[in-house]
């Protein structure tokens, strides 16, 4: 503390009347850039409202809100760390703190009122205006903090440099009225301001300065640094901080369960093992006979059908022990346990053995067709039989086992719901506990009714413990909540079990995939047809025919929301969404191509795991390529090249041509938008496009052929017993990742992975080393489910438990990964997912390189593959 | 209820808990050392490895009563600047980082042995020592490097 203030800052603060401890740039920043109109110009504009991500203290620290969920990928540093390079932070004096959900507050607008007559094009248009009428936005709140996708980067990178450099083009500016100098004469370094003249001053010196000043969007654009000048981000001349990584390694970290409150007790929950079971009766002496528990409660009254099928983020149906304690909570669960009836309903028959049956005569016949591109039929009726590929891929239930459990802390109090959770989803989660403390139940597409929720609730979010896509769904928050809800002004905590993780996920799909393509003269393929079956998880948001006690007008009503959301489709096929991983992008030059989604029920509750939908596509057709390479006596890679064809980029017109529903492109659109700019009518902004470009896709597979030195390596292998090399390349959330796996197997059929090399391209890599590991835990996260991962399904119920029936990845079982990022300054796009997808396939193909069989059906240890 | 004097990081704690309470929930709710993290309970991840007299063990299994007769300690108790989180931090190894107490208290003995042996640990030794440690993010290649930077000699 300066001695010029002879108070405390909080007395200073305190006199000042600054409420919150802290002058709020984002407040003043954006309303004069909103006045403007305007938006950044490389992908998602300029954040409406005061947004509040920069506090700065009187002191002239720097408080930068983290409002996106942060599970492992870096992106509480990587965001701030933008932020503070374009504003010339000193990062000794930035400190994070973490958003509560407020959607709303980082919602990204487009920049003007966007009326009937000026209608954005798809997906804008599709955009809900459900808080703020006339408002579209290029980050609508519902998704402003929803930590899913791979999105955060390509949402907010431009948005957090243009905060930055407002700051720090004000900062410069109050310095040279300071100074009676032009702010050209002027620069900003590492909290400092420097005169032409020797002068220098700190931004606290500044701050009252700098807020008068209003620089315009087209100044503040204008002093963006150049890449060259990049402190941090790309190849900038530091290392990007990480900020949480200290906390980490000395146990300081809050996750979910370490939050304590006054008097709280903690909950254990037996659920019923099947999805939309009902709690029959239950015998709570055993349970209270255990010293510490206090109360047992059921989760839902005897007779009401929990959550399961269509039913979205309710809790299964279960039996609550609260206790002082987690020991005496498990201790009482036990007890519990053989007290309880069940009503398993309809989904007890679910069988993961008779449903992949299912899935495999479902594509055996036609299906609904998504895209098509000239004919198939002819050419397979021509082909002989020696030219016909064919193939059927299978993918089981996977669960996302992050090491942290679900759990949340709960507080009700005079008609509010307070809670602490570690989720992805802080909005969804607040609208969804919100309800519990109103007591009311919104319809997935009531908007109104969570506009209302939303107010009722508090959402604090915490560190988490791995996410995976599993905290997306916070049906773990809604049990601490409806518990809560049943002792007012007590804090309940819900923890989970590593056997109710396993049991109780949010699965990715089950899949089978039928490939079948015929060989012209060049052995190229001149037709191809892709079946695709999976379990929707959009069969889980809505309900529908197959949720038990939904009601015939609740299931029209629902199948027209789910239809209009995204892409939804109808039950029982897949949501636009999935149909876009990896399905209706097929990438391959072909000039026939039939690719169908075929009809696949729900009985489980369906959610998605890191890359979702890729999982099945991108082991499907990369191993189908592999398979029609060897058919054609060619090498993998260049046949792979081959197939990817001429550089060229599936647009609007190209995709809308051949496609029967919009392809979604994980909801950023596949041309840039030109957006009119009212101020002086000189900016013409331009919103990115981001369409599948085969160019990226052959770059990768270059790059990484290069890397691995395939050429070379294939003529060795040749001679070399059970030793040989696959290769993989996909698409997905907007960036390119090809991948070689060398493996070798020995006459038991045991596999090393000797070593693994990969190449992205992901636009600008903001922060290099969380790129690299994104990179190394995407391709392991990969490598565990295509070895080990697989959940079964008996009775209705999980059979898993735990990591010894459900196996993960170890340390001694990890290769040596090699990454390749490729150089681009485009804008950046996901990291944390598309390295995941490539590498079963990849290894698949290795497998058979090294003369071991043909893997179709993942895990590869069900194939006789030992690890 | 028995009453257990505990002797973790160094402090003598007194708790008034069943002698088959595992470790890890007495540290945890009892003690408010939450450094030590719950992942499987049944002895196969490694989140929750503590040390009884400077070994290894892990607490999810482990009774409170058998815990009382030792030296416990826990993350917390390691210090701050041991070389494994030093190194830990340096070569930017965790990612959620829920993992990592628990694979840096698996590390330590390993880390240990080889900086008063003066010998580098080598990719076998490492496996061993860590294999029972699961990482959901996939950290294993930067735990494998900040070990042998932890170890203090290069081979």
């Amino acid at each position: 503390m300066s001695a010029r203030f002879k108070v405390s800052r909080r007395d200073f603060l305190r006199t000042a009347g600054v409420g919150a401890g802290a002058l709020v740039f984002g407040s003043y920043l954006t309303p004069s850039l909103q006045a403007q109109g305007l938006i950044g110009n490389l992908i998602h504009g300029f954040p409406v409202e005061g947004v509040p991500v920069v506090k700065l203290m009187f002191d002239g620290d720097v408080v930068i809100i983290a409002h996106r969920a942060e599970m492992g990928q870096g992106i509480r540093s990587s965001l701030a760390a933008v932020l503070a390079d374009e504003m010339e932070a000193d990062w000794k004096r930035v400190t994070l703190k973490q958003a509560d959900a407020d959607g709303e507050k980082y919602a990204v607008a487009f920049p003007q009122e966007v009326t009937e007559e000026h209608q954005l094009p798809f997906p804008y248009e599709e955009i809900p205006r459900t808080r703020k009428p006339k408002v579209q936005y290029l980050v609508p709140p519902e998704g402003s903090q929803f930590t899913d996708s791979s999105r955060s980067m390509t949402a907010y990178f431009a948005v957090m440099r243009l905060y930055g450099a407002g700051i720090r083009l004000a900062m410069t500016r109050a310095a040279a009225k300071k100074w009676g100098v032009k702010p050209e004469e002027c620069r900003a370094e590492q909290h400092r301001v420097y005169g032409p003249n020797g002068q220098s001053t700190d931004y606290r010196w500044l701050l009252l300065g700098a807020k008068k000043e209003k620089p315009t969007y087209e100044e503040i654009s204008n002093a963006l640094k150049k890449p060259e000048d990049w402190r941090y981000i790309g190849k900038g001349k530091e290392k990007m901080p990480f900020y949480d990584a200290a906390d980490m390694v000395r146990g300081k970290t809050v996750y979910g369960a370490d939050v304590q409150l006054p008097g709280m007790l903690t909950a254990m929950i037996e659920r019923c093992p099947v999805a939309n079971g009902a709690l029959v009766s239950y015998d709570d002496a055993p349970a209270l006979a255990i010293r510490g528990v206090r109360r047992v409660v059921p989760v839902y009254p005897p007779g009401v059908r929990g959550g399961g099928v269509g039913r979205a983020f309710a809790p299964h149906a279960g039996v609550a022990v609260i206790a002082d304690n987690t020991w005496a909570a498990l201790q009482g669960r036990r007890a519990l346990r053989s007290t309880i009836q069940w009503d398993f309903g309809p989904h007890v028959t679910y069988d993961s053995e008779a449903y992949r049956k299912e899935l495999e005569e479902a594509t055996s016949k036609p299906g609904m067709t998504v895209r098509k591109l000239q004919d198939v039929d002819g050419p397979f009726a021509q082909a002989g039989g020696g030219d016909t590929v064919e193939a059927s891929y299978y993918v089981p239930h996977l669960a996302q086992a992050p090491m942290e459990t679900p759990v949340a802390v709960a507080l009700f109090r005079d008609g509010r719901m307070e809670v602490w959770a570690p989720t992805q989803s802080p909005d969804v989660t607040q609208f969804s506990v919100g309800a519990v403390a109103l007591g009311v139940d919104c319809a997935l597409y009531d908007l109104e009714c969570q506009e209302r929720a939303r107010k009722a609730a508090t959402v604090h979010v915490t560190m988490l413990g791995g996410g995976f896509g599993r905290k997306s769904k916070p049906d773990y928050v809604v049990e601490a909540a409806m518990l809560a809800k049943q002792m007012p002004g007590v804090p309940i905590r819900v923890q989970w079990t590593r056997e109710d993780d396993i049991k109780f996920s949010y699965y990715n799909a089950a899949s089978n995939q039928y490939l079948k393509a015929t060989l012209g003269a060049d052995k190229l393929p001149t037709a191809i047809l892709q079946r695709s079956a999976l379990t929707s998880f959009f069969g889980t948001l809505f309900p529908s025919t197959s949720t038990p006690g939904a009601s015939a007008p609740e299931i029209a009503a629902n199948a027209k929301a789910r239809k209009d959301f995204l892409g939804g489709g109808v039950y029982p096929y897949a949501s636009g969404i999935e149909r876009a991983q990896g399905l209706e992008d097929m990438p391959y030059e072909v000039p026939n191509i039939l690719l169908e989604n075929c009809e696949a029920k729900n009985h489980i509750r369906v959610g998605w795991m890191r890359s979702v939908a890729n999982i099945y596509h991108a082991f499907a057709i990369n191993s189908f390529a592999d398979e029609m390479a060897i058919a054609a006596g060619r090498d993998a890679k260049d046949y792979l090249l081959d197939l990817i064809g001429k550089d060229r980029i599936l647009d609007e017109k190209t995709m809308t041509s051949q496609l029967v529903e919009r392809y979604r492109n994980n909801e950023l659109p596949l041309a840039g938008i030109d957006v009119p700019v009212i101020s002086g009518g000189k900016v013409n902004q331009v919103v990115a496009g981001y369409p599948p470009d085969t160019s990226r896709l052959r770059a990768v597979v270059e790059a990484v052929a290069r890397e691995s030195g395939w050429d070379q390596k294939v003529r060795q292998y040749k001679n070399v017993k059970g030793r040989g090399l696959g290769i993989a390349a996909h698409r997905s959330f907007l960036s390119y990742v090809a991948i070689v796996a060398d493996v070798s197997l020995n006459e038991q059929n045991e596999l090393t992975v000797n070593e693994i090399w990969s190449t992205i391209h992901c636009g600008l890599a903001v922060n290099r080393d969380r790129v690299e590991a994104q990179m190394e835990g995407g391709i392991l996260y990969g490598l565990s489910y295509a070895l080990l991962g697989e959940i079964t399904v008996k009775k209705g119920a999980v059979v898993e438990n735990n990591f010894d029936d459900y196996p993960v990845l170890r340390i001694h079982q990890t290769p040596k990964i090699n990454i390749h990022i490729i150089d681009s300054q485009d804008p950046p796009t996901g990291v944390g997912e598309p390295p995941t997808p490539v590498v079963a396939p990849a290894l698949a193909n290795a497998i058979v390189a090294a003369g071991g069989p043909r893997i179709r059906e993942i895990p590869f240890r069900k194939s006789g593959i030992a690890v | 209820m028995p009453v257990f004097q505990l002797h973790v990081n160094g402090s003598v704690r007194t708790v008034n808990v069943d002698g088959n309470m595992p470790l890890l929930w007495v540290l945890r709710d009892e003690l408010g050392l939450t450094g030590t993290k719950f992942g499987c309970g049944v002895a196969q991840c490694g989140a929750c490895t503590v040390h009884l007299n400077g070994k290894p063990i892990r607490s999810c299994v482990t009774d409170v009563g058998v815990a009382a007769l030792a030296e416990i300690t826990t993350i917390e108790g390691l210090g701050g600047s041991h070389p494994c989180q030093l190194m830990w931090i340096e070569g930017a190894v965790p990612q959620c980082g829920f993992c990592q107490p628990g694979q840096i208290m698996a590390a330590v003995p390993l880390v240990e042995m080889c900086r008063q042996q003066r010998v580098a640990p080598t990719d076998e030794q490492i496996d061993d020592a860590m294999r029972g440690n699961i990482c959901r993010c996939g950290t294993y290649p930067r735990i494998r490097e900040a070990i042998k930077k932890a170890a203090g000699v290069t081979s």
